[in-house]
């Protein structure tokens, strides 16, 4: 999983190449593939560069990273920001150093999301008694106390528009489509 | 973990591990797509209007280079009308006694007394002197939506301007009695926020001291009710209410972003008298607070030249407007001395290069004081992005509370998303009082308790019309916001058509209407001259092919910008050039209305409309001013009401179906087109 840096141009252009390859595309399609992903990657990170100095807030990155499609864990991501930290944290992260990493998992499509149906199924191994909803104390008790706990904030966020409030309940099925990319 | 091998065979506890997991994973991922959008939107908003502040100071900038030169080539003078109005604005006041004469007429002639009530107004009187029933009455009627008669807005601002005259420059205030005082910031005329500071934290009184940071006025439509509520509280509790100086106290900004015209279509025949004491009033606020001598209170900022104990001791009334430097610019720009205006003509005339570079320095210190930014590098940089003021860093901030012995500086100025802001290590502290500033939902408003120990605690806040808004979700909420900052966007891109079409055209050099994505971007930032994630939002503003060219002509093909009065379409390029400098349009209109009839002669406004054109460089045709003008008076009298004018722009769509534009996005949906 690890990433040797000096190999990387080498390693994005594979990757450009395989993909392109399935299409019966031509190398030049390849590189514009790659300039593709690197703008969206410049653009994800801009929005957040707020002083517009080709640096970001490292409490943001994560932030950049899933708004860029990507879903990894906290466990993967505190991994990925260890990768592109300089060597005396200074609370920034620098762009020259969040492209190459961040082109190079979006090439090799890391981190992408599960299919669709598995978030239902998800919500569906948490309903155990297969009601079709979930109560308000349910999806508390798991999402603070299971896998990577909800701080207090997200907790609230995602029952703010999660739970019917007058049957206390999370309807997870119509839930799970809000929870969708409304583009592709 | 267990025994289970086979998925099936999967403990319970595992897979109910497992599946929080993914949820969990999936969740943050909707978030943070969420909160992109929020913040691009926020960019939107935001660069829409630092852009705007930068082309007042801009505009107001070639004012001054014009009056220059005017006083220099006096026999060149032809625009006599705009000129002569322009230095009545511009002229500042002398030093305290050399001016008693200008002082003495501004008291005559806004004199409360010669105004008189009819027998059948019912509002709220005002005597002196302000007892905290009056302030009670006062408030009653502004929950009322009553408006407070002319009288006795001149009576409070005659009163706030004694009382403030008296004040220094830097107020100090002291915690050791009331154990707490409250800071608030920018309010934007917004009474709504200003009545819930007061709901949830009490009327000012000895127990309840306030200080009040700056920006009263501007944007919100009822700043003269924000402002004159203010000014009571302040004259019943002289000595618990602070008020600061913003960078909207200051008539040439008041031009544009609303208090004028909110004072002339609140007051009619007496708005001029009222817009003239205001700007006198507002050149008598204190610039700063210190409370406790630990914590610094000011509008914007401080550079790395603000100095405290000078600034104890400059003549803060000089700046009238602080847009404008007390010097010549170019001499300004030079840091040197030469001979003074002409336009001192009643000046002492004794040391005058001393007096030039004093007015110089004092002035620079008001300017970074009231339109400073902190930015998290350090250093201290020119504000380029609002084009005054300065950027400061955090070893700037350190360096001006070490050497001034203070803790914390809170400022206010810029809009943010929660209300507040810590930066520079905890040390500087950013609190904005207006919530829903850029759109119905896009921030909350903030205020800040400090108790004996002086640690902030902040309190926030969302003023809420209708409870249908509360319920909304934060998706639903950044939707409805994405949707009135695109719709911004478009009537922009709408509004370049020409230039835009110009600039693609030379690109699409097989005219197929086609470019790519990066020269879509390129074109867009250039002849719009803002950055924004363009790539990102193109698909909401232009359509792109299957092979992810973009059709740029699609941007325009839905609506064109039409004036009422005016048959020509946007194809002329008059109508779109007006309606792209509405704004400018307006504060030279504004200028030239010196009575504040909001009527203009034809004649006048040709003028305006050739010094737009030098001031944006664009050639706007004389004979097509001049039609205009014709046809916007139709009663043929000479005579062009200006605000009829300005609302008189519509976007159309190709069968001539009206959509008004509305004049800003901040009430909502309204001008939508989608």
């Amino acid at each position: 999983m690890n990433l040797d840096k000096r190999t990387l141009p080498k390693c994005f252009f594979q990757h450009a190449v395989t993909i392109n390859n399935m299409a019966e595309d031509t190398k030049e399609n390849a590189e514009s593939l790659l300039a593709d992903i690197q703008k969206k990657v410049t653009d994800a990170f801009d929005i957040f560069d707020h002083e517009s100095n080709k640096t970001v807030d490292v409490r943001e990155v994560g932030t950049i990273i899933r708004s860029l499609g990507c879903c990894p864990s906290e466990a993967e991501l505190h991994d990925m920001l260890s990768e592109i930290e300089e060597e005396e944290p200074t609370g920034y992260i620098r762009f020259e150093k969040f492209l190459p990493m961040m082109t190079h998992v979006l090439m090799e499509r890391r981190y992408k999301p599960c299919p669709e149906d598995h978030l239902l199924r998800a919500f569906q191994v948490l309903d155990q008694g297969a009601k079709g909803f979930l109560t308000q104390e349910e999806l508390v008790k798991y999402m603070t106390e299971e896998g990577e706990s909800f701080t207090q904030e997200e907790m609230e966020e995602m029952l703010s528009a999660a739970v019917d409030p007058e049957k206390n309940q999370v309807l997870y099925k119509e839930y799970c489509s809000l929870m969708l990319p409304e583009e592709a | 973990m267990g025994c289970g091998t086979s998925k099936s065979g999967m403990k319970q506890s595992e897979k109910s591990m497992k599946a929080a997991l993914l949820i969990q994973k999936w969740y943050r991922r909707y978030q943070a797509r969420l909160e992109a959008r929020r913040r691009c939107t926020w960019n939107i908003f935001q660069s829409i209007e630092y852009s705007g502040e930068q082309n007042q100071l801009k505009l107001y900038n070639f004012f001054d280079d014009m009056l220059t030169h005017l006083q220099m080539n006096p026999e060149s003078n032809q625009q006599s009308n705009v000129a002569s109005n322009m230095l009545s604005i511009s002229t500042r006041p002398h030093e305290n006694g050399s001016n008693s004469n200008a002082e003495e007429e501004l008291l005559k002639n806004t004199d409360p007394s010669r105004v008189k009530v009819n027998a059948m107004y019912k509002g709220a009187k005002l005597t002196a002197p302000m007892t905290s029933e009056q302030l009670t009455w006062l408030i009653e009627a502004y929950r009322n939506k009553e408006l407070l008669h002319a009288k006795y807005v001149l009576f409070v601002l005659h009163e706030t301007r004694r009382m403030l005259k008296r004040r220094p420059n830097i107020s100090y205030v002291s915690t050791a009695i009331t154990k707490q005082i409250t800071v608030c910031g920018d309010l934007h005329g917004k009474l709504d926020d200003l009545f819930i500071i007061f709901h949830k934290n009490g009327l000012p009184s000895p127990d309840n001291p306030y200080i009040f940071n700056g920006d009263f006025v501007d944007r919100g439509w009822q700043s003269v009710e924000v402002t004159i509520l203010l000014f009571c509280c302040s004259l019943v509790y002289p000595n618990d209410v602070f008020l600061n100086r913003g960078n909207h106290e200051d008539h040439v900004m008041n031009l544009r972003y609303g208090f004028v015209k909110e004072i002339m279509s609140k007051y009619k025949e007496h708005a001029t008298k009222i817009v003239r004491l205001f700007e006198d009033v507002f050149s008598w606020l204190p610039l700063a607070t210190i409370i406790d001598n630990k914590i610094l209170v000011a509008h914007g900022g401080v550079s790395d030249t603000t100095d405290l104990d000078y600034l104890k001791t400059i003549d803060r009334h000089r700046f009238l407007s602080c847009l404008r430097p007390p010097v010549d610019r170019t001499l300004a720009q030079m840091g040197g001395c030469r001979e003074d205006d002409e336009e001192d003509d009643d000046a002492d005339l004794h040391s005058i290069n001393s007096q030039d570079r004093n007015d110089l320095c004092a002035w620079r210190q008001v300017l970074d004081l009231l339109w400073s930014d902190p930015k998290n590098q350090k250093g201290c940089t020119p504000n380029t992005f609002r084009g005054g003021g300065t950027y400061f860093g955090p070893d700037v901030t350190e360096a001006v509370l070490q050497k001034h012995r203070l803790d914390l500086l809170i400022r206010s100025h810029e809009c943010k998303q929660d209300g507040y802001e810590y930066t520079h290590n905890d040390k500087v502290l950013t609190v904005f009082s207006a919530s829903n500033y850029y759109e119905m939902g896009s921030n909350r408003g903030a205020y800040v308790k400090l108790g004996t120990d002086l640690k902030p605690h902040i309190v926030q806040y969302m003023a809420t019309k209708d409870s249908a808004n509360r319920k909304l979700t934060i998706q639903q909420r950044i939707s409805l916001n994405e949707t009135s900052a695109l719709s911004t966007l478009r009537t922009m891109l709408i509004s370049y058509q020409l230039d835009l079409c110009r600039h693609f055209k030379n690109i699409d050099q097989t005219n197929e209407g086609k470019i790519t994505v990066a020269e879509w971007c390129a074109g867009v930032e250039e002849v719009l001259q803002l950055e924004l994630p363009w790539r990102t939002l193109r698909h909401k503003l232009v359509k792109c092919d299957e092979d992810g060219m973009i059709e740029y002509a699609s941007a325009f093909d839905q609506f064109k910008i039409m004036h009422k009065f005016s048959e020509q379409d946007s194809a002329s390029g008059i109508t779109e050039t007006l309606y792209r400098n509405k704004d400018s349009l307006e504060t030279i209109f504004r200028i030239i209305d010196k009575d504040n009839s909001g009527v203009i002669t034809n004649d006048e406004f040709e003028e305006a409309c050739s010094l737009l054109s030098k001031h944006i460089g664009l050639q706007i045709p004389k004979e097509q001013a001049r039609d205009l003008a014709k046809c916007i008076d139709i009663n043929k009298d000479g005579q062009i009401d200006f605000n009829e004018f300005l609302e008189a722009f519509r976007l159309v769509d190709p069968h001539g179906k009206d959509l008004t534009v509305s004049h800003n996005q901040q009430n909502g949906s309204s001008g939508e087109i989608t």
